[in-house]
C-alpha cells in the first residue's frame, strides 16, 4: 500500500531517490579539502577513500533507517484525533506503522541496495570484501531499522501528554544525524565523547552496520555488539509500549 | 448484540487563555487549567437491532459519549460493556464487530483510491475474499458509486467520501454500527439515499444503530427511540415521538378576514392570544389547544375567507426544546 501511496506523487519519488547524492557530493568536497589542508594521507587510521566509502556508506544506512517523517504522521494523528482510525480496527498502531516505515523505505531500500551491490566496484578492497561481511552488515542494518523505529516511537508517545513535540523529533533528528556516525564517522569524534555515546543506543543506527561493512569492526567483536544492540531494542521496545500504555489514557481524540 | 452504559463520566482538562499576544504569553508562563465535565452520569441500555438517535446541542456530550462506546476513550468514571466486551480494552473480537462512521471526519486513506481502502479493510478484518467481493459489490450498488471507486479519496466530493465512509465500515459485516453525524453538510438526495440505506441494512443484518444528528429527519425516518443529552447529563430515554407530543408542538394558524376587523376587538383578543395581524391577515404559532381557542374567537368575529392550519416541522419544535430542555421534561 504504501508503494501505491508514494507511486501516486512522481517527482516527490525522484526527489527523493536522488537527494541522498546531494550530501555525499558535499561530504566529498569538505573531506577532500581537508586532506589538503592537513597535508596528510591518514586521519585517526581513515585514508581519503575509506572515510569517504565509510562517509557514502553511513549516508545511505542513515536514509534506510530514519523514520521521521513516518514520526511526525504519528504525532499529528495522535494531536489531530486521526489516531481514531487506528484505533477502531483491529489493528497495532506500533505495528501498523513500523509496516508502513518499512513499506514506504522499501522503495527506495532497493534504489539504494544497488548502489551497495557496485561498491566492491567503486570502491575495491573497502567494503563487503567477505561473504561474512554481507551477512553481518545486513543483520546489523535490520537491528538498527528496528531500533531506530522504536525510538522514534518512543517520541511519538511523549506526543500523548504534550501534543506537540514534532520540536523533539526534529531536534532527535538533528543530534542522531551527528551521534549516530552518519555524517562523521564515530571514531573521529574525542575518546569522552565516545565514551558517553557509548551508554546510549546510537551507535548501533549507523556506525555498527557500516564498521562491519568497511571491515572497521573486528569479526571477534561482533557477537558482544550484536548481544548489546539487541538489548537496545527490546528495552527500546519495552519503553515504547508502556509509555503508549499510559499515554493512550490521556488520548482526547481532539479533533475528530 | 446488547449495549449496557452505566454511570458514566468523562471529563477532560483543558487551558483557557486570552486573545493576542499578551495572553499567549501570560498562558505560556503561567497555564491556569480547568476541568470540563464532558458527560456525568450517563445510563443507557440498547437491545440487538435497535436504532437509537442520541439528541443534545452542540457541546452536550454526543460525540464523547460515541467515542467512549467504540473504545476510542477511557471514561473517568463508569462502566460500558457492549456484548460481554469493554470497549477501551480494544480486543480484536470486538472491534472486529464494531464499526463507527463520523460525518466529515475521514477515517479513509486520503491519497489513495477507495478501492484500495477497502482491500487494506479486508486484510485488517480477515474478510475471506469471496465473502468480501459480495458484499463489497452489494454496498456498491445499492450506494451507487461504483464509477468512483479508483478514484483517490481527496478527489472525492463530500456526499461521495461519506458513501466511501459508509462502505468501509460494513465490508466486515459489523453487529453494532455507530453513525455521529452522518448527513451533515450532504445534499437533500444524498441524505435521503443514506437514510434509506441505514434502515434497509438494519433490515436485513439486524445490526444495532447508534446515530447522533442534529438533522430530524434522520431521527424522524430512522429512529423509533431517542436518547437526549443535555450539558452532558442525561434527560429523555423513549420514543421520538412521546417526546415530540411532551414539548406540545406548535402548529401555524393563518386566517384571512374578508376586512380587517376594528381595532379594540384586536386588541382585547391580543390580550388572550399571541398572533400577528398584518392588514386582514391574521397569523399565529400557538399549541395546539390555545390555537383551536383562537379559532374559535376569530369565527365568531367574522367568517374568512380562507384558514389553514398546518404542523410546524419537526425541526422547529425541537428548535424549541432545545433553547431550554430541562423546561419540558
Amino acid at each position: 500500500m504504501t508503494w501505491i501511496q508514494t507511486l501516486e506523487y512522481r517527482a516527490n519519488l525522484y526527489v527523493g531517490l536522488f537527494s541522498i547524492f546531494s550530501g555525499i557530493f558535499i561530504e566529498y568536497l569538505i573531506w577532500k579539502q581537508i586532506f589538503i589542508a592537513r597535508g596528510t594521507e591518514l586521519i585517526r587510521g581513515f585514508t581519503f577513500n575509506e572515510l569517504v566509502a565509510f562517509i557514502f556508506l553511513s549516508m545511505i544506512v542513515g536514509q534506510l533507517k530514519s523514520s521521521w517523517i513516518t514520526s511526525i504522521e504519528m504525532i499529528d494523528a495522535i494531536r489531530n484525533g486521526g489516531l481514531n482510525k487506528y484505533l477502531i480496527r483491529p489493528i497495532s498502531f506500533y505495528t501498523y506503522h513500523l509496516m508502513l516505515f518499512i513499506g514506504q523505505n522499501s522503495l527506495f531500500y532497493m534504489a539504494y541496495f544497488t548502489l551497495i551491490a557496485a561498491f566492491p566496484f567503486i570502491f575495491p578492497g573497502l567494503a563487503f570484501t567477505t561473504n561474512f561481511q554481507i551477512f553481518g552488515f545486513m543483520s546489523a542494518l535490520l537491528l538498527a531499522v528496528y531500533l531506530s523505529y522504536n525510538m522514534y516511537y518512543m517520541m511519538v508517545c511523549v506526543s500523548f501528554w504534550f501534543h506537540e513535540v514534532r520540536a523533539l523529533v526534529i531536534a532527535y533528528n538533528v543530534a542522531n544525524i551527528i551521534l549516530s556516525g552518519q555524517i562523521i564517522p564515530l571514531r573521529l569524534f574525542p575518546e569522552v565523547y565516545l565514551k558517553i555515546i557509548g551508554f546510549t543506543p546510537l551507535p548501533f543506527l549507523v556506525d555498527f552496520p557500516v564498521s562491519i561493512a568497511t571491515g572497521q569492526l573486528a569479526p571477534e567483536l561482533w557477537t558482544s555488539k550484536f548481544m548489546i544492540g539487541l538489548c537496545w531494542c527490546f528495552f527500546t521496545w519495552a519503553m515504547g509500549k508502556t509509555m503508549y500504555y499510559f499515554g493512550i489514557k490521556q488520548y482526547g481524540g481532539y479533533g475528530a | 448484540m446488547s449495549i449496557n452504559v452505566k454511570n458514566i463520566s468523562k471529563s477532560f482538562t483543558s487551558f483557557k487563555r486570552e486573545a493576542g499576544l499578551k495572553g499567549a504569553f501570560q498562558s505560556f508562563i503561567n497555564r491556569k487549567y480547568e476541568t470540563f465535565h464532558a458527560l456525568e452520569d450517563i445510563n443507557l441500555n440498547v437491545d440487538s437491532g435497535e436504532i437509537v438517535g442520541i439528541l443534545g446541542e452542540n457541546g452536550a456530550g454526543k460525540t464523547t459519549l460515541i467515542k467512549l462506546m467504540v473504545g476510542l476513550l477511557y471514561p473517568s468514571e463508569g462502566s460500558i460493556e457492549i456484548d460481554g466486551y469493554i470497549p477501551w480494552e480494544r480486543r480484536n473480537q470486538f472491534l472486529k464487530q464494531v464499526s463507527v462512521v463520523m460525518g466529515q471526519k475521514n477515517q479513509l486513506w486520503w491519497d489513495i483510491p477507495a478501492s484500495e481502502s477497502f482491500l487494506l479493510n479486508q486484510k485488517i478484518y480477515e474478510i475471506p475474499h469471496k465473502e468480501y467481493k459480495k458484499t463489497l459489490d452489494e454496498l456498491v450498488q445499492l450506494l451507487n458509486v461504483e464509477d468512483k471507486l479508483n478514484v483517490q479519496v481527496r478527489r472525492l466530493s463530500l456526499g461521495e467520501r461519506m458513501k466511501m465512509e459508509i462502505i468501509a465500515s460494513l465490508l466486515h459485516k459489523p453487529k453494532f454500527i455507530l453513525l455521529d453525524e452522518p448527513t451533515i453538510g450532504l445534499d437533500v438526495i444524498s441524505q435521503s439515499k443514506i437514510r434509506e440505506f441505514i434502515k434497509f441494512y438494519n433490515q436485513e443484518h439486524n445490526s444495532t444503530f447508534l446515530l447522533t444528528s442534529h438533522y430530524m429527519n434522520d431521527i424522524q425516518a430512522l429512529c423509533d427511540r431517542v436518547f437526549v443529552i443535555h450539558k452532558g447529563k442525561g434527560l429523555y430515554d423513549g420514543k421520538f415521538n412521546s417526546l415530540v407530543n411532551k414539548i406540545k408542538p406548535q402548529k401555524k394558524l393563518i386566517f384571512e378576514f374578508t376586512k380587517r376587523p376594528e381595532e379594540s376587538v384586536i386588541t382585547e383578543l391580543q390580550e388572550d392570544f399571541k398572533f400577528n395581524l398584518i392588514k386582514n391577515v391574521v397569523t399565529a404559532q400557538l399549541p395546539d389547544k390555545q390555537l383551536t381557542k383562537l379559532l374559535g374567537s376569530l369565527f365568531k368575529i367574522n367568517d374568512p375567507i380562507t384558514f389553514s392550519v398546518e404542523e410546524l416541522p419537526v425541526e422547529d419544535t425541537m428548535k424549541t426544546f432545545f433553547s431550554n430542555p430541562e423546561k419540558f421534561l
